[in-house]
């Protein structure tokens, strides 16, 4: 059997491979014969492609296969797989390498401890060079997502791609998004991309896989199949061309999107072999940015989703295939889908009022040094005069920022335009002094919070434990941020030093969104 | 100095409760004679006291006590009721068994309101706890999640101190209900991956021995080292995954919450979660995040690759409003509260609770303060103890004296004066034993003032009528007195049917009373009031079902009915205005006299005096506003301020007690260079500041110093004032030092 030099492994592999991971035939086939102990094994291996393109699980699924083909009477190839995203540092990396090796030759008493990549070749001759194996044995290592160690020192990459030439019993296996040139540092790795699935590929795959297995109440299986096959190609040609280039993206968004689009045949008003009349009134629902952008939020909150539900059971039928699961979720989609124009406030007014917006979770102190914070980042020192002081014009006179002043007059045009810069809060926060946002607050809050008009004017000066615990929630909710932490702060870096620098972390939107819930117009306060 | 002051409770001073006092240091004539006139104590803390190094220790921490006030105020209030007795009080002429007495009373007072807040606060997370747990059931069957780990967005609003509570009990519940192992993170606690991943595999290997019951602490350390001899890192998920397995634990689940989200880096969060999801099909990870603000703006910290691993739902944690609401109901206005809290102070913490980042703990911890203040320093709380322990020997003359020296002492003799009850303010000024009488008759008419309130406000607020919330009406009819005013404009304007239904609420809030008060229904004490009420409600019933039979669509009282109406009719091209007056029938002017039946009857039920117009009032209701902000609220920056500008406050030194505000030579170097500074830019030359101070203290002065000590003084002034953040270095210029502080 293993006389010729050149033998390609069973024909039945791939079949079954290429059953499971439709479309990547050629590199099925091209990994194989790099690996097989009887084609052309080879020392170093670098796989490559973008997400989701099969590169892990076809690596693990053929290298199960193929340890089984040659699993004849005597072991012909080992291999295991080392997931670099669960290893914290490098020596966690070494030392479950080892484990895991010595796991797969079930070989006893290895080391526990490995510090380095010298230990941990030591560690890997003693089992795989010295002990004698057939002649033909492969041992083959994966080290997958290997391009985004932690912690790992440079010369990790370059290490482990010359373990082959220590131990030549041994193919590593680098699978990488997309590899640097020469990043093993070392000449002729023969690579294997995987390229992302062209249009065709994606309908097949989704053909093939995510088939609906129910047919639609109304159809037969044969017609659902169809509309099926045609609903895919549409939603690709919207969506996967410009955005959601993935599988599962494109998978997601193709059983999200499918009760939605049947629901026409469902309610009887159009037969299912009218694809354009049903794309023209499921139109609306392939603008949805949900499709593309989830959310971390999948399920709304319990209490909410029996709403929708009952409005719209109409609509989102328990008998949509894809959804059986769980219609609730589907129907919250559905509400907030339908109507794009107001998205949250129709799905239900009390959660996203309770929840959305800032403003009705801070208390006044806390939103107001925002604010303050906020006018403190944004505006220039040399403005603050202008801005805050009721010194000179006993009642401050409210201005729209400077620039409108100075451009009304024709004759400096040309010299205001040179200095024409971005509009301040579309550029990042700066950096702001401790005392100066808190007199800027003590400030503003005269003039925005009624109840401190009437006060003393001696109490303003007054920083109360109120305020001081305000800021710290603040800064705990990285709504305020220190800049340059302890060293920068001079004594001892203290929360409440005075001349500590710190950011405002908030957008221009909530800000606004802040003040207006105070009755307070914050673009007044920014100078351009 | 601070540690051993802040462990042995029983160092504290008596003068810990007040706000400024003298210091004296050790070497002190003043010191023997204090110790002397202090009364003595009958507990086994008095040896420790008296030995002369703790008290020399305990002078110097005086001192610092005033600026660590804001730090230990908390800490010190409570250990000093656990372990010390209440001082006597009227100068030390009380007898220890009055200070005893009040001691008992707060004693068995305040577990039973703790008991009832505890409660209600565990009741309001209830619903909560119900839903994260069944998302975290169901989220293990749920088809559309794929791999995606399952994640709990729990927003709890920004008080992260009173989030403590809800992670306990979620800790429990889901413990319970998923056989999961539960894991806290606080972002203080977990800096970077390693450490988190530490702490969720310490504690998720922990509780087992906790709670499983079988392995012990060896056996644990064992396991946790894998059962093929192989030592697994400290971070190593795969011990956890060995662990799980060596504990033939089927669903190896473990539950990950992140107390506090927003303060987690969003690079450790992004790690932590990549890694929890690789696991995910070994270990079946689950995770909880507590919010402040949104989820949206957390998600927006989160990378979309982050996200799209999650499978999320979102859970409202009871408002913080209706939580307060409740303790308020339970603990302040029910009728367990011994102790009753007076307008003005609970106005503050009140508007606190809204303006202020503080938290339900915060107010918990005020109302707790407010009965301490009240029974540590009013010798008249002896009065609050019940009739058996409050004997006539108890009471001294002292107790009668203080009594005749309250403002509402003087207000009842004066109002018996004015209704010419002579006899009667003679023998309360004059008669102890008519005094005291007097004083027992007043326990009574205080439950009776209680109760006639708490009933008015109950009804009241079961008429759903009033706007405004129970804690505002509350204090308002505190402060001002109840009547039924405001809302008689409303009532007048319901209608027919809606009458009947309002004296149908009446009749159940009678019966029925109030839980939330934990007051009990009156319905025998209130039989005319039941029958009146039920009188009224058929008599309009009956009016309403005549009106039908004659064909009136509806009843109209001459509130509701617009009585004159405007008519235009147009005569030959003009428009003529004229009145016209809507006829009421039988029935309806009927219905009008039946609703002011029922006004004028809830006017007679539902009204109360203000709480200050009690005569006693003082010995049962706490008003001191001053204690409560000076504790809870502190100013640091004031009292920095203060002590700089008039030491002799503090030092109680004869020489500077004329100088306020003004520079003096005497004055402590610091005090000194703060005047100064006080006086500067914001860049303050230090040689400037040498020369003005030297000119101050020199040798032409009448102080004197020579150069070198002038400077050493000069340098430690500076210093101090540097240490306290008054000045900073500066880079701006050479020489100068930045002025930090503006501000108070």
């Amino acid at each position: 059997m293993g006389d010729s030099l050149f033998q390609l492994p069973d024909e039945l592999l791939f079949t079954t491979l290429s059953h499971t991971f439709p479309c990547r035939d050629a590199q099925i086939r091209a990994v194989a014969t790099l690996l097989h102990p009887h084609a052309a094994p080879c020392q170093n291996l670098v796989i490559h492609g973008t997400e989701a393109t099969g590169k892990s699980a076809i690596t693990a699924a053929l290298l199960q296969a193929l340890q089984e083909d040659t699993e004849k009477d005597e072991p012909l190839l080992r291999y295991v797989i080392i997931n670099s995203i669960e290893c914290i540092t490098a020596r966690h990396l070494y030392e479950s390498t080892i484990a895991k090796v010595a796991e797969a030759l079930q070989w006893r008493g290895a080391a526990t401890r490995c510090d380095s990549v010298s230990q941990m070749v030591v560690e890997l001759s003693k089992m795989l060079k010295y002990p004698s194996y057939p002649d033909k044995f492969r041992f083959v290592l994966v080290f997958d997502g290997i391009d985004r160690p932690r912690e790992a020192p440079i010369t990790l990459l370059p290490a482990l791609a010359r373990l082959s030439e220590i131990i030549p019993r041994i193919t590593s296996v680098f699978i990488v998004t997309s590899p640097p040139a020469s990043f093993l540092r070392t000449s002729f790795v023969p690579c294997i991309e995987f390229p992302n699935y062209t249009k065709n590929e994606f309908v097949t795959i989704l053909n093939t896989t995510s088939l609906p297995t129910a047919p639609l109440p109304t159809t037969t299986i044969q017609e659902t199949t169809e509309l099926w096959n045609r609903f895919t190609a549409a939603v690709h040609d919207a969506l996967a061309r410009a955005a959601s280039r993935t599988l599962p993206s494109l998978q997601h968004a193709c059983t999200s999107l499918w009760p939605r689009f049947t629901a026409p045949i469902l309610a009887g008003t159009h037969a299912p072999r009218e694809f354009s009349k049903l794309m023209v009134a499921a139109r609306v629902h392939f603008q949805d940015e949900s499709l593309l952008d989830p959310g971390i939020v999948a399920i709304r909150s319990c209490s909410t989703t029996t709403q929708p539900q009952a409005n719209n059971s109409a609509a989102a039928l328990p008998s949509a295939p894809p959804s059986q699961a769980n219609t609730p979720r589907k129907a919250g989609q559905f509400t907030t889908t339908t109507t794009p124009s107001k998205p949250k406030a129709t799905a239900n007014p009390f959660v996203s009022a309770t929840t959305t917006d800032l403003s009705t979770l801070l208390p006044p102190t806390a939103r107001l040094l925002l604010l303050a914070s906020y006018l403190a980042s944004h505006n220039p020192t040399r403005h603050d005069l202008v801005l805050f002081s009721t010194f000179h014009h006993g009642r401050r006179k409210r201005r729209g920022g400077l620039s409108v002043g100075t451009s009304g007059r024709g004759g400096h045009r040309g010299a205001q335009s040179k200095h024409r810069k971005i509009a301040r809060k579309l550029l990042g926060a700066h950096a702001f002094v401790l005392e100066r946002m808190l007199a800027i607050f003590t400030a503003v809050r005269g003039e925005w919070d009624p109840r401190w008009l009437d006060r003393d004017v001696d109490n303003t000066r007054e920083m109360d434990a109120d305020i001081e615990m305000a800021i710290a929630t603040l800064a705990s909710l990285r709504l305020l941020i220190r800049v340059g932490g302890a060293a920068a702060g001079g004594v001892a870096g203290d929360q409440m030093d005075r001349g500590g620098k710190w950011r405002c972390n908030v957008g221009w939107e909530v800000v606004r969104g802040l003040g207006r819930s105070m009755g307070v117009e914050v673009e007044e306060w920014l100078v351009e | 100095m601070a540690e051993s002051h802040d462990d042995n409770p029983a160092l504290f001073e008596d003068d810990d409760h007040r706000a400024v006092y003298i210091f004296t240091p050790a070497g002190h004539s003043g010191l023997p004679q204090q110790e002397k006139a202090r009364p003595v104590k009958r507990r086994k803390v008095t040896s420790k006291r008296a030995s002369s190094s703790v008290a020399a220790a305990e002078v110097v921490q005086e001192g610092e006590a005033e600026t660590e006030r804001t730090q230990t105020t908390t800490t010190t209030t409570t250990t000093t009721t656990a372990a010390a007795a209440f001082p006597r009080l009227f100068g030390g002429k009380e007898s220890a068994e009055a200070a005893e007495l009040r001691r008992q009373v707060f004693d068995t007072a305040w577990p039973v309101l703790d008991g009832r807040i505890k409660n209600v606060l565990r009741e309001a997370n209830r619903t909560t706890l119900e839903d994260v747990s069944s998302f975290i059931r169901d989220a293990e069957g749920d088809a559309t999640r794929g791999t995606r780990i399952p994640a709990g967005f729990i927003i709890t609003g920004p008080n992260i101190a009173s989030q403590d509570l809800l992670f306990e009990q979620l800790s429990e519940a889901l413990g319970k209900a998923t056989q999961a192992r539960f894991v806290r993170l606080r972002a203080a606690g977990a800096p970077n991956l390693k450490a988190a991943l530490k702490k969720v595999i310490r504690d998720a290997t922990a509780q087992v021995s906790i709670g499983g019951g079988g392995s012990d602490g060896d056996e644990d350390a064992e396991v946790a080292f894998g059962r093929d001899g192989r030592k697994y890192l400290d971070y190593d998920l795969e011990g956890l995954h060995a662990f799980l397995s060596a504990q033939q634990d089927p669903s190896k689940r473990v539950i990950v919450a992140f107390e506090d989200s927003e303060a987690f880096e969003s690079s450790l969060l992004t790690d932590l979660l990549a890694l929890f999801h690789s696991w995910q099909g070994r270990i079946q990870f689950s995770v909880l995040f507590g919010i402040a603000t949104s989820v949206e703006l957390f998600q927006a910290r989160l990378l979309k690759s982050t996200a799209r691993q999650l499978f999320g739902a979102k859970f409202d944690v009871v408002q913080a409003d209706l939580v307060l609401d409740n303790v308020f109901k339970s603990a302040i206005a029910g009728t367990q509260a011994t102790l009753r809290l007076g307008p003005t102070l609970l106005r503050n913490m009140l508007d606190r609770q809204r303006d202020q980042v503080a938290g339900i703990r915060v107010f918990i911890s005020s109302i707790k303060y407010a009965y301490m203040c009240h029974f540590y320093a009013n010798p008249l709380s002896v009065l609050l103890a019940d009739e058996k322990s409050l004997t006539r020997q108890l009471l001294q003359p002292d107790h009668l004296q203080a009594v005749r020296t309250l403002d509402s002492f003087k207000a009842h003799v004066e109002a018996a004066v004015d209704a010419r009850q002579l006899n009667h303010a003679q023998s309360l000024v004059e008669d102890d034993s008519y005094l005291v009488k007097q004083m027992a008759e007043q326990r009574l008419k205080k439950q009776d003032y209680l109760m006639q309130l708490l009933r008015s406000l109950h009804l009241l607020t079961s008429m759903d009528l009033v706007p405004g919330r129970f804690t505002d009406l509350y204090v308002s009819a505190l402060a001002g007195g109840l009547d039924l005013t405001p809302i008689i404009d409303a009532i007048k304007r319901l209608g027919a049917d809606d009458v009947p239904a309002l004296i149908n609420r009446l009749l159940t809030a009678i019966q029925t009373g109030s839980p939330d008060l934990d007051l009990p229904g009156w319905e025998d004490e209130a039989e005319d009031l039941i029958s009146s009420l039920s009188e009224i409600r058929d008599e309009i019933e009956a009016l309403a079902e005549q009106a039908r039979e004659k064909g009136q669509q509806s009843l109209k009282s001459k509130f509701t009915a617009q009585s004159k109406v405007l008519r235009t009719t147009v005569v030959a091209q003009k428009v003529q205005l004229s009145q016209d007056t809507a006829k009421l029938t039988e029935e309806d002017k009927a219905f009008g006299k039946a609703i002011d039946s029922l006004v004028d009857l809830l006017t007679h039920h539902i009204y109360s005096d203000p709480i200050d117009s009690l005569f006693l009032h003082e010995a049962w209701a706490y008003d001191a506003e001053a204690p409560y902000r000076d504790v809870f609220v502190p100013r640091p920056g004031t009292t920095f301020e203060r002590a700089l500008t008039r030491p002799h406050g503090y030092l109680g030194c004869e020489c500077c007690s004329k100088t306020t505000g003004t520079l003096s030579a005497t004055l402590p170097t610091t005090c000194i260079l703060y005047q100064l500074y006080l006086e500067t830019g914001s860049l303050v030359n230090v040689a400037d500041l040498w020369s003005a101070y030297y000119a101050l203290v020199g040798e032409d002065s009448d102080v004197g110093l020579g150069e070198r000590e002038a400077l050493v003084r000069f340098y430690r002034g500076l210093a101090e004032l540097r240490m306290m953040g008054f000045v900073k270095q500066s880079k701006k210029k050479a020489d100068h030092v930045a002025k930090v502080k503006w501000l108070l």
